[in-house]
């Protein structure tokens, strides 16, 4: 594996002109320099070089492959494991992660792609035994079982939340329609996500 | 996955530019492109990301003809939520780019993603077997296989079908899509975008190598149009359409005054029916026509060995869409 030097400010010059601008601080760290005359777009990889990634609200380097998901470099790069591989091919929402407060399949996301994102994980939902209010709620409404799915249901309900202030029945349903539970606890996460919208857990 | 190069443009002439080098595959989500990388049925050299373009190629604006541009980027989630969107017109797409996938499919799935995306038959995806599609392998093996979720009409040599659910609606709103390659600008009949006839080797659609989709247009919809969607699936989320069909018309007086017809999952392209459709004209809706217009809709299709459940359920999905469009 090569690792391309480290031009840092480079990646300044195309955060101007991207959608991404204003989170200048994030970078990746460019294989090439763009040359003058015609342009030549930046490219990465294929071997490993180094990202800037937000999570939970802290900048982490981690060095990837073009290649590398966003969930693989979670979990094996940054040793946050909450987030699950399953399925792998986003079928059943274990890997969801929230990518601008959007749930998000991190599972076929290539990590490059949320170069410039806020990611939110499992992990910064719980500080020691001070965990947030729906976690709280999901292990007090006894909504899981096996809890391999849970990660990812919990984000998602935490999406739902966000959105819809007191989801009903129906909202929940459509917001969870993303994530598959293979012991059924579907009933239970929806009681967790109604206790928490009216308070409880705090 | 193989390892790629992954290109980051900063303008669309970039973007161009990396598009037209050899063995390279354009992304915007890359849903569907990461797993079929994962399953080595694409293994390019380089992938061009259009993320990055959100200015150009992301958004929905209505335009000075009262037509709506939809870029290319624009998420699923954002057809579902956009306002210009609400009205009846245009009910049929927003209930099928609502119906799609799940929320995380669709909070990142892109429209133009969706109506380009590979078919979804299980041999033609797994690397494991070597069947006609793309010149693997002699034959079509789903066309003597496992053949439940397969074509029931319009095929030649290969039974897949077009997995798209917004490509139907989009046919009946007449719309128009733009592409870019090299110095040209291209904007086309949503029609030309698949192919007339759709053999083994001809890919999903008929953009050329390098060629990228930058808009979809939908001309001004008269008020008193409608525009409705129904499919059937075997799973209320997570799961692909069985049978499709998306529907408009236009009513004065009581009367159908204008319509089509576009069904989805039964064939290797979105299939027009206008014949169908033209049935409706004039008429006033009835129970008695949907019936007879279903049939129509159906008329020639010939089901393979495990699919022959798609003509009924078919038939009642043409129906459910008209009597949503005439309620």
């Amino acid at each position: 594996m090569s690792h391309p030097p480290d031009h840092g400010v480079s990646r300044r010059s195309f955060l101007k002109g991207s959608a991404v601008a204003g989170i200048a601080t994030t970078g990746i760290t460019a294989a090439t320099k763009a040359a003058a005359g015609p342009p030549v777009p930046e490219s990465f990889g294929p071997g490993e070089h180094e990202i800037t990634l937000s999570v939970n609200g802290a900048k982490k380097r981690v060095k990837v492959e073009t290649r590398t998901t966003l969930l693989d470099a979670l979990r094996d790069r940054m040793d946050m494991t909450g987030a699950k591989k399953i399925c792998d091919r986003g079928a059943c929402g274990g890997c969801t992660v929230l990518v601008d407060g959007m749930p998000t399949n991190s599972c076929l996301t290539l990590a490059m792609d949320a170069v410039g994102t806020e990611l939110r994980t499992i992990e910064g939902l719980s500080n020691g035994d001070n965990a947030h209010p729906l976690v709280k709620n999901f292990v007090t409404c006894d909504a899981l079982q096996c809890g391999f799915c849970t990660p990812g249901m919990v984000m998602s309900s935490l999406a739902c939340l966000e959105k819809r202030g007191k989801p009903t029945p129906e909202q929940m349903r459509q917001d969870l329609s993303g994530n598959l539970c293979r012991c059924g606890t579907y009933g239970r996460v929806m009681e967790a996500i109604d206790k928490t919208a009216n308070g409880g857990g705090k | 996955m193989k390892p790629f190069s992954y290109v980051v443009p900063k303008s669309l002439d970039e973007a161009k530019a990396a598009a037209a080098q050899p063995n390279t595959l354009i992304k915007g989500a890359g849903l569907d492109i990461v797993d079929r990388m994962k399953e080595r049925l694409q293994t390019p050299a380089t992938i061009v990301n259009l993320l990055p373009l959100k200015d150009e190629l992301k958004g929905i604006t209505v335009e000075a003809d009262g037509g709506i541009r939809i870029g290319a980027l624009t998420t699923l989630t954002e057809i579902e939520n956009h306002e210009a969107l609400q009205g009846a017109q245009f009910e049929g797409l927003v209930g099928a780019a609502r119906t799609t996938g799940t929320p995380q499919v669709r909070n990142r799935g892109t429209i133009a993603g969706n109506i380009l995306q590979f078919t979804r038959c299980w041999y033609v995806r797994s690397e494991a077997f070597h069947c006609l599609h793309g010149g693997r392998g002699p034959t079509c093996l789903a066309m003597t296989g496992q053949n439940r979720y397969h074509a029931v009409m319009g095929w030649s040599d290969c039974v897949r079908v077009h997995p798209s659910n917004l490509a139907p609606p989009l046919l009946t709103l007449d719309a128009e899509y733009t592409t870019v390659i090299g110095k040209e600008t291209r904007r086309r009949k949503f029609a030309e975008l698949f192919p007339e006839e759709p053999r083994a080797e001809n890919p999903e659609h008929t953009l050329d190598d390098g060629e990228i989709v930058t808009a979809i247009h939908i001309p001004q919809q008269s008020k008193n149009a409608r525009c409705t969607y129904a499919e059937s699936r075997e799973k209320q989320s997570f799961d692909w359409a069985t049978t499709a069909c998306a529907i408009r018309i236009v009513m004065a007086g009581g009367k159908i005054t204008e319509a089509s017809m576009v069904l989805g999952a039964v064939a290797p392209v979105p299939m027009p029916r206008p014949q169908a459709a033209a049935m409706l004209i004039g008429k006033e809706p009835s129970t008695k026509l949907f019936r007879r217009v279903a049939e129509k809709a159906f008329q020639g299709a010939a089901p393979l060995a495990h699919n022959a459940f798609k003509l009924p359920i078919g038939k009642a999905v043409v129906r459910d869409a008209l009597e949503q469009a005439t309620r």
